[in-house]
């Protein structure tokens, strides 16, 4: 791997992110207003029941945690749509660009963008409803780990299927990842699930990164194996996903690349 | 040694052949044309040659190593421009070339970067977003990018298609300049035939993907027998004349005094001294050589005929 290709990558999307006041909303303006509707409701819920004093810090945990695993897949998904738009896929690749190069400047380009968001959902949320996410510290580093892993597998899956469709599929970049979602258990506890969806819910890494963050929240421990079986999943899942993209992109060649878009 | 040679090249889409069985070398410091009608198989050879379109079967090798097996090591001294691609819209100038210096791993890249905006004058658009650049504008910033890496090889695919006469103009010279300076082997295709003709050594003359002439433009304007011959005869005894070019399989037509006859080279000494033997004199005659136009027109031609068979 060159470390100049991979640099120039993630140098083209950085320019991108500080010129493109679409990638500016995007970083800053959904996590914001979903603080805001969050926060707002677990402060209404706090006044009903006001034992219920966690119910405001695992809402808007769950907002900045769940973050991340959005941000993970929409900056895979949406670079590669980015050079669509912009017929710039010959570009990059008639240059020495590797594949496995363009695909580790992208997962390097989600780290970054996560963790800029991630700084800003966590100062706005302990400006805004004190919750001071870092409590969750060293845990949360494993947290953030395994949903970034989540994000990549779900971007690859999302990419693969757009290098093979084109732009006409565009919208499942940022409309797929929401599937996941309700399996996820980001804002409840799994039990309160339907049972079949329980079931899906095993099969979803991030239900047992959300479900370990509430039993440290609520119980102050954690278990190990959940979060074991949470990297094992995602393993798989990147492993897969991977292959498909790369099968994608070779099926794409097999076309033209220049017939993309 | 070839810098680039290419065996046996097909690839096919299904039942489709757009490529059949090609094989060329390209010498250093060579400019060789790619020209043939639409859909003749231009474009998917130089995508091939560029690692963007696998191949059906055949084989590439840049600077006698395999592409497939050396690919990122033979990119690093190739590039390309193309009028169907285009840098994100959303960088400017500079950005766009900055980024695309460290693809290729420039070291002097500051200097490069400031030379090539020279060269193309792009200095007052360095901040520019690309969004906002003319069409020539573009073009310009397109091959200052493929200038960067200091290419050993070249694909240019149609890269004056915009570009105003005076713009087109420098930018052949440029292209001139850097094969005589650095001995640059340049793949190009252009609609424009004089510019062809100005630009390439030689030319390889695709349709329906198969190579169908690879010859110097002068010999391949040559191939083409017929030329036209403008008369302005006042007072011209038609009958005589028509009778005449008619039975010497000549093709006349006449506008006024202008009297056009298409003929082969051979046949112009014979038709002028018919002219002065049965004293129709002429008081303008100026004569039409073939040139890369009209072989294309006429192969082309030919081609079309073909498919409708």
């Amino acid at each position: 791997m060159k470390i100049n290709t991979i640099w120039a990558i993630l140098l083209r999307h950085l320019y991108l992110f500080r010129r493109s006041i679409d990638k500016m909303v995007d970083a800053f303006y959904w996590i914001t207003v979903d603080l805001l509707i969050w926060g707002v409701t677990s402060l209404y819920f706090q006044s009903l029941a006001p034992n219920a004093q966690q119910m405001t810090f695992m809402l808007i945990s769950g907002v900045i945690l769940w973050n991340v695993a959005y941000r993970g897949q929409v900056d895979i998904s949406m670079s590669l749509l980015e050079e669509l738009w912009n017929k710039n896929l010959i570009n990059i690749f008639v240059s020495p660009l590797t594949f496995q190069e363009w695909m580790s400047s992208l997962m390097l380009l989600s780290i970054i963008k996560s963790i800029i968001s991630f700084i800003f959902g966590s100062i706005v949320g302990y400006l805004l409803y004190k919750v001071g996410i870092l409590n969750l510290y060293p845990h949360l580093l494993v947290f953030i780990g395994l949903l970034m892993m989540t994000g990549w597998w779900l971007g690859l899956f999302i990419s693969g299927i757009i290098l093979r469709f084109g732009t006409r599929v565009q919208a499942l970049a940022w409309t797929l990842v929401w599937i996941v979602s309700p399996f996820s258990a980001i804002y409840y506890p799994l039990k309160v699930l339907p049972k079949w969806a329980q079931i899906v819910s095993k099969i979803v890494p991030t239900s047992y990164i959300f479900e370990e963050s509430r039993n440290l929240l609520f119980n102050g421990q954690i278990e190990y194996s959940n979060l074991a079986i949470s990297a094992g999943l995602n393993l798989i899942y990147l492993f897969a996903g991977y292959i498909f993209i790369k099968r994608s992109f070779k099926k794409v060649l097999e076309k033209g690349l220049v017939k993309v878009y | 040694m070839s810098v680039v040679s290419v065996k046996n090249l097909s690839k096919h889409f299904g039942e489709f052949k757009a490529v059949n069985d090609i094989s060329f070398d390209l010498e250093e410091g060579e400019i060789l044309g790619l020209l043939g009608p639409n859909g003749a198989g231009k474009t998917t050879t130089i995508q091939m040659l560029l690692g963007v379109l696998t191949s059906t079967c055949g084989d590439i090798s840049y600077f006698g190593k395999s592409f497939s097996q050396y690919r990122e090591e033979i990119l690093e001294k190739v590039n390309f421009s193309s009028t169907y691609t285009n840098l994100p819209w959303s960088l400017s100038v500079y950005e766009n070339l900055h980024y695309t210096s460290y693809l290729y791993n420039i070291s002097d890249r500051k200097k490069r970067i400031e030379s090539l905006i020279d060269h193309f004058r792009l200095n007052e658009l360095v901040n520019h977003p690309t969004s906002e650049l003319s069409a020539g504008q573009l073009t310009r910033m397109n091959i200052a990018k493929a200038f960067i890496n200091y290419p050993r090889v070249l694909l240019l695919d149609e890269p004056t298609a915009s570009l105003d006469p005076e713009v087109a103009r420098f930018v052949r010279q440029f292209i001139l300049s850097q094969r005589e300076h650095y001995k640059v082997s340049i793949i190009f295709t252009s609609h424009n035939m004089t510019e062809v003709e100005e630009v390439c050594d030689r030319i390889l003359f695709i349709s329906n993907g198969v190579i169908i002439a690879n010859d110097t433009p002068e010999n391949l304007s040559r191939s083409v027998k017929e030329c036209k011959i403008q008369l302005n005869i006042p007072n011209c005894d038609e009958a005589i004349l028509f009778q005449y070019t008619q039975h010497n399989g000549m093709k006349t037509y006449a506008t006024g005094n202008i009297y056009t006859i298409t003929l082969e080279e051979q046949q112009i000494p014979e038709l002028l001294s018919f002219l002065g033997q049965n004293t129709i004199k002429y008081i303008e005659i100026n004569i039409e050589k073939p040139d890369l136009e009209d072989y294309f027109l006429k192969v082309a031609h030919q081609s079309n005929k073909r498919k409708e068979l």
